[in-house]
């Protein structure tokens, strides 16, 4: 039983049945349903705007203009990403704004220096604005920021329903708490896994076969990257509801708990920064500060970004195991 | 017996469906208000493109609308009617009214993005696809994960 060969098989086995039997028990439904409402709706209200602008120009002019509609996205898209990714403050943007109103298509037919001199302009926000595509761009930063919060309703109950039910007895005369630990963990990693493949590929299909701005080639290469983001960004947050779930008996407590800790974590640094400001180093005690390097046009900081969720996923799911292995089931 | 017997993710397909449900038929008050005071709304201070949607919404015929609201009408009573099914994991009012919802919710979803068109808000959009979600998901369930818990 100790040697490697059964414990990969047992924890293969647990994680394809928890996989399996994800929606079957109820949890992997509701995030089902969460996730894809979620991630479709994002994508709705980021689409909407574009698809009514291309349907009056279509009235107007007969046809539709696709350089102008990115333009268009380009300049309305610029301020706020550079806000979401911390590169300026509100007050910045609002000033910069007051000075010299820039219109998104009028900035374009500008030369490149000419932009940089307009000030505010770099590096990170052209790569996600103007060398990949926009739209899938602005759509991959909400889901990083949103898709936190949806996770603990797939891995709030990993072990603590069944160690309420003492079910977990039973189940321990047939394998070791480590395979039950490790093997759910994996479980929910594979079933979320699954779902953003199905929700950044119906994104990406719809972008393809109905707005048509961008190159196939370019949504479907962004499109793997921001997948590989997300599905990397949710094994540290699956990894504290582990820590919580191993850690509580009660299915619907440790649910409470991993909603306070992952959104407890993120308010706590925001309000507690606008007060002092080293507060705001909270964030980093879960992936809050490092996961929009996921999306960085440099390879050395997203693989720094991708360790950092490595590590922090190590780290929790250690501390969940502590706990799980010692404690009375 | 039943409930010790019924999945959780069976539980929560029938707490959606009677939450769907109920949210649902607040819909179609909403719609039929609408319907009743389309001809009133002023759409002189509107911007262009609501204009022209309110416009190309007053323009359509009662026949329409008495489709789309039959449709819903049926499909939402399907949903109330198969939650309860569900509950009391009964194979007629479970499965088969839930079949039967999940089909009537896409034809309705089909049927409303090819009557209204882009300019109204419909035609196919992403909206379609969110609102296609649970009836599909309700078809592919009952016949595969919750196929043999609904036998009552």
């Amino acid at each position: 039983m100790t040697s490697k060969a059964p414990t990969m098989r047992h924890i293969r086995l647990i994680c394809v049945y928890w996989c399996r039997h994800a929606v079957r028990s109820g949890s992997g439904l509701v995030y089902l349903m969460i996730a894809l409402v979620f991630g479709l709706s994002v994508a709705h209200i980021l689409i909407m705007p574009v698809e009514q602008l291309m349907l009056r120009q279509k009235r107007e002019m007969g046809r539709t203009d696709p350089q102008a509609v990115e333009d268009l996205i380009v300049g309305v898209g610029r301020p706020i990403t550079q806000w979401v990714l911390g590169l300026r403050s509100m007050q910045e943007i609002a000033q910069q704004n007051a000075m010299a109103p820039p219109s998104g298509a009028d900035e374009r037919s500008e030369t490149g220096s000419a932009r940089e001199e307009t000030g505010g302009y770099d590096s990170w926000t052209n790569f996600l604005l103007e060398e990949k595509p926009a739209l899938l761009s602005a759509i991959l930063l909400v889901m990083l920021f949103g898709m936190p919060f949806v996770i603990p309703f797939l891995a709030f109950n990993q072990v603590s329903g069944d160690v309420q039910s003492r079910g977990l007895r039973y189940l321990l005369l047939r394998t070791e708490r480590r395979h039950i630990y490790f093997g759910r963990f994996l479980g929910v990693a594979l079933f979320s896994t699954l779902v953003m493949a199905l929700i950044v590929m119906t994104i990406v299909l719809y972008l393809a076969m109905k707005i048509r701005i961008y190159p196939a080639l370019a949504l479907l290469s962004w499109a793997g990257q921001g997948f590989l983001a997300l599905a990397i960004l949710m094994l540290p947050y699956i990894a504290v509801c582990s820590l919580i779930s191993a850690s509580v008996d009660s299915p619907f407590l440790s649910l409470v708990l991993a909603k306070l800790a992952i959104a407890g974590v993120l308010l706590l640094a925001v309000l507690g920064g606008l007060a002092w400001k080293p507060a705001e180093y909270l964030l980093y005690l879960l992936p809050w500060g490092w996961q929009n390097h996921l999306l960085h046009p440099e390879p050395g900081h997203w693989l720094v970004a991708a360790l950092a969720c490595l590590v922090y996923t190590s780290v929790f799911l250690l501390l969940g195991y502590v706990r799980f292995a010692r404690r009375d089931l | 017996m039943n409930d010790e017997k019924r999945p959780g993710g069976l539980t929560a397909l029938a707490v959606l469906n009677l939450v769907f449900s109920g949210w649902g038929f607040i819909g179609l008050l909403g719609f039929a208000a609408f319907l009743a005071l389309r001809g009133a709304i002023p759409t002189d201070k509107m911007a262009e493109m609501q204009r022209a949607q309110i416009e190309a919404l007053q323009n359509i015929s009662l026949s329409v609308f008495a489709i789309i609201i039959v449709l819903s009408l049926v499909s939402n009573a399907l949903l109330l009617v198969s939650g309860i099914g569900y509950l009391r994991q009964k194979r007629i009012l479970g499965r088969m009214v839930g079949n039967a919802y999940a089909v009537v919710s896409i034809v309705s979803s089909v049927v409303s993005g090819l009557m209204f068109g882009a300019e109204m808000g419909g035609g196919f959009n992403i909206a379609t696809l969110i609102g296609l979600l649970y009836p599909v998901v309700t078809l592919i369930l009952l016949n595969t994960t919750f196929r043999d818990d609904l036998t009552n």
